[in-house]
């Protein structure tokens, strides 16, 4: 008996070992070598600029870090100082209160916008270009020019306001008011990103199946919500979840209108994290507060994150 | 001959790269525009020109917004080697703990003196000094005085120049008031983004924000009533209703404008009120020196030792060519630019520039100006934590303005989240 048939026979009377998850190339082969050298650059780009960066970060959220010193190695100093800090904590509960308000504030308009857009429509091509423009606006510019306008004495939409009885946004005084008016330009400045993806997403929902609703007798709400609404649901959360991580970014809106005043009661994170590092020259507190705003946005991409991981294992 | 690949690459990069070799070394500063433009152009002509000529240097001005100065500037003096030649600082925002990142200027002084160094305010060199360590040669000097609009004084038919900090605010309460084309005017504006502004009105009533010694004295009676008047003006619309979001450029628009009728700022924004392109009061609006309330100095007339701020120019430790850096600061600060530096709207540092005529004619303010330099004080002395201290007791008047907090009730608690930041 030849040694190769004794090895066949073993093999086929031990145990199947439990399958190891590992991933496959398209086709079902392992990866090549040529495989890694071509996806190499696009990982180095990754680790390059986000990875390194974000290992240098964590670092520094461990060191009193400032000009004129080295650094000293504090352990969790920082994360104490700030979980101890009132401000900081009023400014994570302004970034959530602001961020659940644009983003969902953006949905809804988005949304709306985009099935008005996708249905009859005098002049479609004009209007989408309307809605588009103020992505294109520096949020610099638009930040300037909203507050020149909502100016209290001399603001124009200011005046209008109050002539049609609908009062003055205080938003110089009152932290609500002025929280809310950062909201609201947010939602101007970003809604043609969330419109621009549903708007795409709804005109792959397939015609035939609509007029099938239509003729099985499905009225508007019913045809949006059982055909229209899965059809688009995946661009839909793709959507809310790159607005959630961009809108806990917020800055210029509320830097510009408020600098977070007043009495820092309109502070959000990311006005925090740019007072501690280049006001106050604390890089280790700065660090930390980055940190933190990081694994805040890890939560909230988290079911999307390992949705997509599920995804790509099932057929592996 | 003949032609090859590289030839015809070597003759076609030459031209290109001929201005990059023709170029001459540049010597690179860091400042707020503010500096190159009292530096370099006005009626007072270019002040570096006869350093650039016999140095066959160029500069080039690295000019960024105040706070962005300084942490650009530490970011590159922390660097091994630099790129920053020489630098302009202000002095709230060094401290003992920035000084090991520049140049001890003590000894190029003592190698190679500026003319006349002597002349120079000692208080505004100490500003700049820490534990011995001369960081900076004073060059600007920011002194506030107290701006009045003559022409809607005379709407509401007020007149002359206060003489104690009570007919201020008499006059203040006169000239809030709505005109005929439905404008609003405030009686009193001031940038309230940090403590430069307040500290005037908390020295009128003979108190101060922190000492040069370091001690916290805003919990005291006298800044205590500043605060409770500032809540009041709030209150009552003698401060415009968007005063919390002023800084500078929304107090020199509001009195543009006519928005606003009284404020305390530099003395040179007199150019900027007046200036007949942007302001609908150009000439109408005159300064002259804060006065001390009467109460608390006993008599009228008294000054109050007005808020100033001290810009100087300095070396980074990490400079490439130091000896030429101090070549630079010394020959900025020779008493001829230093008077053309001011007649381009520089703040002197030197009290004979006051004299020359050429200033006099172009600063009307000179006598006034410096009147008040032998009593002025800075904002604050620098110190590592001077930020945070400043934003916490702005968040904390802007508290009592607002009504949450009692005046005395917002300044205790200054108090005790600013003394931990205190140099011990």
């Amino acid at each position: 008996m030849s040694s190769t048939d004794a090895a066949t026979r073993q093999a086929a009377t031990l145990p199947t070992a439990p399958r190891t998850r590992r991933w496959r190339a398209p086709g079902g082969t392992r990866p090549a070598p040529v495989h890694y050298a071509l996806l190499a650059p696009a990982q180095m780009l990754l680790v390059g600029l986000i990875l390194l960066p974000a290992i240098y970060v964590a670092w520094m959220s461990l060191q009193k870090v400032s000009f004129g010193a080295d650094p000293v190695f504090v352990g969790l100093a920082n994360y104490r100082a700030l979980i101890a800090d009132t401000v900081f904590w009023r400014a994570a509960w302004n970034t959530f209160l602001v961020v659940n308000a644009v983003v969902y504030g953006e949905l809804l308009l988005g949304l709306g916008l985009a099935l008005l857009v996708s249905g009859w429509m005098p002049f479609r091509r004009v209007i989408i270009a309307l809605l588009i423009a103020p992505y294109a606006i520096n949020e610099v510019s638009a930040v300037a020019m909203w507050r020149f306008v909502l100016e209290p004495d001399i603001g124009m939409v200011s005046w209008a306001l109050v002539q049609s009885g609908i009062g003055q946004l205080d938003w110089s005084a009152d932290p609500t008011d002025a929280l809310a008016l950062a909201a609201l330009l947010s939602i101007w400045m970003h809604t043609p990103f969330t419109f621009l993806i549903l708007y795409a997403a709804l005109q792959g929902v397939p015609q035939d199946v609509r007029e099938a609703a239509t003729v099985d007798g499905a009225n508007a709400w019913q045809e949006f919500r059982h055909v229209i609404l899965p059809f688009i649901l995946p661009a839909l959360l793709v959507a809310l979840m790159f607005r959630y991580i961009t809108a806990m970014r917020i800055f210029a809106e509320v830097w510009l209108l408020t600098e977070g005043g007043p009495a820092r009661m309109t502070e959000v994170l990311a006005v925090y994290l740019y007072r501690t590092a280049f006001r106050y020259h604390e890089f280790g507190l700065a660090s930390a507060t980055a940190f933190a705003m990081v694994l805040l946005s890890l939560a909230v991409a988290a079911p999307y994150l390992w949705a997509a991981w599920q995804r790509m294992f099932r057929h592996a | 001959m003949r032609i090859t690949r590289r030839a015809t690459l070597t003759a076609l990069a030459l031209p290109l790269a001929a201005p990059a070799l023709g170029q001459t070394r540049r010597f690179v500063v860091i400042s707020h525009a503010v500096h190159r433009n009292v530096l370099t152009t006005g009626p007072g002509g270019d002040a570096t020109a006869e350093w650039r000529r016999r140095t066959g240097m160029e500069i080039e001005w690295l000019t960024f917004g105040v706070e962005a100065v300084h942490e650009r500037l530490y970011r590159e003096a922390q660097l091994s080697q630099g790129g920053v030649d020489a630098c302009f600082m202000l002095e709230r925002y060094g401290g003992p703990h920035i000084a090991p990142l520049f140049e001890d200027l003590a000894t190029y002084q003592a190698a190679e003196p500026i003319e006349r160094a002597e002349e120079i305010s000692p208080s505004m060199v100490a500003a700049h000094t820490y534990r011995g360590r001369q960081v900076g040669v004073p060059f600007r000097h920011a002194t506030h005085g107290f701006f009045q609009n003559r022409a809607l004084m005379r709407e509401r038919g007020a007149e002359g120049v206060p003489e104690s900090f009570e007919e201020i605010i008499a006059l203040a309460d006169r000239l809030s008031f709505v005109r005929s084309d439905g404008s609003r005017v405030a009686g009193y504006a001031m940038s309230l983004d940090d403590p430069s502004s307040l500290v005037d009105v908390i020295r009128a009533h003979g108190g101060d924000f922190i000492t040069r010694d370091y001690r916290f004295v805003a919990d005291q009676p006298p800044a205590v009533a500043a605060v409770a008047l500032l809540r009041d003006w709030y209150r009552r619309g003698v401060l415009p209703r968007n005063v919390m979001t002023f800084k500078t450029e929304e107090v020199i628009t509001a009195m543009q404008q006519g928005r606003a009728a009284l404020t305390n700022q530099p003395f040179g924004r007199i150019v900027n009120y007046n200036d007949p392109r942007a302001s609908r009061f150009p000439g109408e609006i005159t300064v002259a020196n804060i006065p001390m309330m009467s109460s608390v100095a006993g008599q009228k007339g008294a000054l109050v030792p007005a808020k100033t701020s001290v810009w100087a120019m300095g070396i980074p430790r990490n400079a490439r060519d130091k000896r030429l850096a101090w070549s630079f600061i010394r020959e900025m600060s020779s008493p001829e630019n230093t008077i053309r530096a001011a007649v381009n709207g520089n703040g002197p540092v030197r009290p004979s520039a006051y004299d020359d005529p050429r200033v006099r004619e172009l600063a009307p303010y000179a006598d006034l100006e410096r009147r008040v330099l032998p009593t002025a004080m800075l904002t604050l002395p620098g110190f590592e934590q001077a930020g945070r201290a400043m934003d916490v007791f702005m968040e904390e008047v802007q508290r009592a303005m607002l009504g949450q907090a009692e005046p005395a009730a917002a300044m205790r608690t200054a108090k005790a989240r600013i003394e931990p930041l205190l140099p011990t």
